[in-house]
């Protein structure tokens, strides 16, 4: 492993090499360990957080819950239970930051539940539509 | 004079309106909503009033409870800042009606350049070219429907009450007409507390060039150049430079002039600008512009204007508000070297640029020289999820584009922010791109070519990183005991000094 020198808090200066005159970069660290953040360069460096990051395949015949992208306020629900729907239809319209986005259906299907209302303030990752193909 | 402001916002711009304040013996009073209590506005202005809670429409949007916090904190004017209630002319009016000053344009030129109809009606009487479209009598989702199909697709449908891209929607040959119109209603319903729209005809391949001006309550009426703001994402400006890379001599004199013009012909007072749409596709020489909007108020990118020409807008409001003439001899102003402004927002480019919430666990700014920092928050802030996602904009000065460029680039890979995330790869991402370097710019151009700017997938993190992280978290580790092993040399202290 190389060489590491804290240069202050949360900053790391690292050796390129054996000798000092080989320099050295600088990493900027924060957060909990195991679930940390760096910096170097311009650059963010973060673990993959599950379910989050990961494309989630379909598969025929299940059921699917659509999530909350991000801390979100519910404008629109435009699905109801027992409707049919398009894949890229909107069924639910969040807004965060003044900004709306549309939670469209990943596929054609059957709208299963609806688990959000108007106003209401949602978590990433709280369940808003369940969805059956 | 004036002597104390209340300052009817939030953020970075709310902070440099204290600081302008401060070098001129001005007090400031900030306002906060529940979900502001410990943001670096409120610690930074002199004193500070609660309106409300987070959501904006019962606290930043609320007229009532600014009157109301600018009367109980005996402040004689109101700064509004960008964004919510800068432009809103019943605000202005609320402050006239209650003998406060609002700085700003009066009421009734806030109303006239707000409402699209009027404002064209009085660009094309002064002479200023503007974009094909319609602001149709009836308002109702029909009305709106028909003036698209009137204009002829693709159009633009915009909030009349409209900035910064809010409340707008392109629509396509193709596109869901009724969608677009029920979003843009709504979204401006939340972001301006007024839902009437109207219908542009979309302009292809358009650079968006705007031209600072300045009015004073003595007939005085000046422009400060031109800004560029061609990168945009969503019709939310990315990055802003001055002068622009396509403008020569006669095209920056055909453009200032018309936006003299446009301010004249509105009876304008204070700071504000003057929108163009560019269209540059006949090669140079032969551009044609076209009126988009005015702005009635200071810009988000106002300080590329500041490093170019020298001149301290936020300053230049306060005194021109307290009636004094534009502070600054009529024709010294020039355009020196060449500035570039990066907005830095809390959004996650990997994932669709989902704007983000939550605490920053670690900020430092680049500190050299040529570079200026705008920024609203620091280290340990939490970022709400209710308000614009602006962190902080970064601006390099010097003396050519290029240095300029360079000198952001340099900023940028030295501007850590952790715990939230940002866009900063994204900007230096642009900001290295060849055709941003040959200032090969149009409005459509992030949208389009620039998504494959954004990170995607899982990466490979380097060696050294990997190293500073397993430092990081030993060291965590060892630092077991708690503070209370640790002696408070606060605790011993008795006397103190200077």
């Amino acid at each position: 492993m190389a060489r590491v020198t804290r240069a202050g808090r949360g900053v790391y200066a690292v050796a390129r090499g054996e000798e000092e005159a080989d320099g050295h970069d600088l990493v900027y660290v924060a957060g909990p360990p195991g679930n940390t953040w760096a910096f170097s360069n311009g650059r963010v460096f973060r673990p993959i957080e599950p379910g989050r990051d990961a494309a989630r395949p379909h598969v025929p015949g299940t059921v699917q819950l659509l999530t909350a992208p991000m801390p979100a306020t519910i404008v629109k629900v435009m699905a109801t239970p027992g409707q049919a729907v398009k894949a890229g239809d909107a069924l639910v319209i969040v807004e965060a930051m003044k900004m709306e986005l549309s939670v469209r259906a990943p596929f054609d299907g059957v709208v299963k539940a609806v688990h959000c209302r108007e106003k209401e303030i949602v978590q990433p990752e709280q369940t808003l539509v369940e969805l059956e193909s | 004079m004036i002597k104390r402001v209340l300052i009817a916002n939030r953020g970075e711009i709310a902070l440099r309106i204290v600081r302008a304040c401060r070098e001129l013996g001005i007090e400031t009073v900030a306002v906060y909503s529940d979900a502001d209590s410990h943001a670096p506005h409120v610690a930074a202005a002199d004193r500070s009033m609660h309106i409300g809670p987070a959501p904006a429409l019962e606290s930043y949007l609320s007229i009532e409870h600014l009157i109301d916090a600018a009367r109980r904190s005996g402040a004689d004017s109101v700064h509004p800042g960008y964004g919510f209630l800068s432009q809103n002319p019943s605000f202005a009016s609320a402050c006239e009606k209650a003998g406060i000053v609002f700085i700003g344009p009066p009421a009734s030129v806030l109303a006239q350049m707000g409402s699209k109809i009027a404002a064209r009606r009085l660009m094309e009487t002064a002479g200023v070219p503007i974009v094909p479209g319609e602001t149709p009598r009836d308002q109702s989702d029909g009305g709106i429907a028909a003036a698209v199909e009137r204009v002829g697709l693709p159009v633009l449908v915009k909030a009349s009450a409209g900035g910064g891209g809010k409340g707008m929607r392109r629509v396509e040959p193709d596109g869901d007409i009724a969608e677009a119109v029920q979003a843009a209603r709504r979204e401006a319903m939340t972001a301006f507390g007024d839902g009437t729209l109207y219908v542009e005809r979309l302009i292809p391949r358009p650079r968006h060039i705007e031209v600072q001006i300045f009015a004073d309550n003595h007939g005085n009426v000046a422009h400060l150049f031109e800004r560029e703001c061609s990168v945009q994402r969503r019709h939310q400006k990315v990055i802003e430079e001055s002068p622009s890379p396509v403008a020569n001599a006669r095209l920056r004199s055909r453009m200032t002039e018309a936006a003299i013009r446009a301010a004249r012909a509105s009876g304008y007072r204070n700071a504000g600008t003057v929108e163009f749409l560019v269209d540059a596709s006949a090669g140079r020489g032969a551009e044609r512009f076209y009126y988009l909007e005015m702005n009635t108020r200071l810009q988000v990118e106002h300080g590329v204007t500041e490093q170019v020409t020298g001149v301290d807008l936020v300053r230049a409001q306060l005194l021109v508000a307290s009636n004094e003439p534009l502070p600054w001899p009529s024709a010294s102003v020039t355009q020196r070297g060449h500035a570039i402004e990066a907005r830095v927002y809390a959004e996650d480019p990997a994932r669709g640029f989902l704007p983000q919430a939550g605490r920053i666990l670690l900020y430092r700014e680049p500190r050299m020289p040529g570079i200026r920092v705008d920024s609203g928050v620091e280290e340990g802030s939490d970022v709400p999820l209710h308000y614009d996602p602006l962190l902080a904009k970064v601006i390099a000065t010097s003396a050519t584009r290029d240095e300029a460029i360079r000198r952001l680039v340099c900023a940028l890979r030295e501007f850590p922010i952790l715990g939230i995330h940002t866009n900063i790869e994204f900007l230096i991402g642009i900001l290295e791109h060849p055709r941003f370097r040959a200032g090969d710019l149009e409005t459509g151009w992030l949208d389009a070519e620039g998504a494959s700017l954004a990170p995607a997938g899982p990466v490979e993190v380097p060696g050294h990183v990997q190293a500073a992280i397993a430092a990081y978290e030993s060291e965590s580790e060892s630092q077991v005991e708690g503070p209370a092993a640790r002696p408070d040399p606060w605790q011993r202290l008795r006397e103190w000094r200077a």
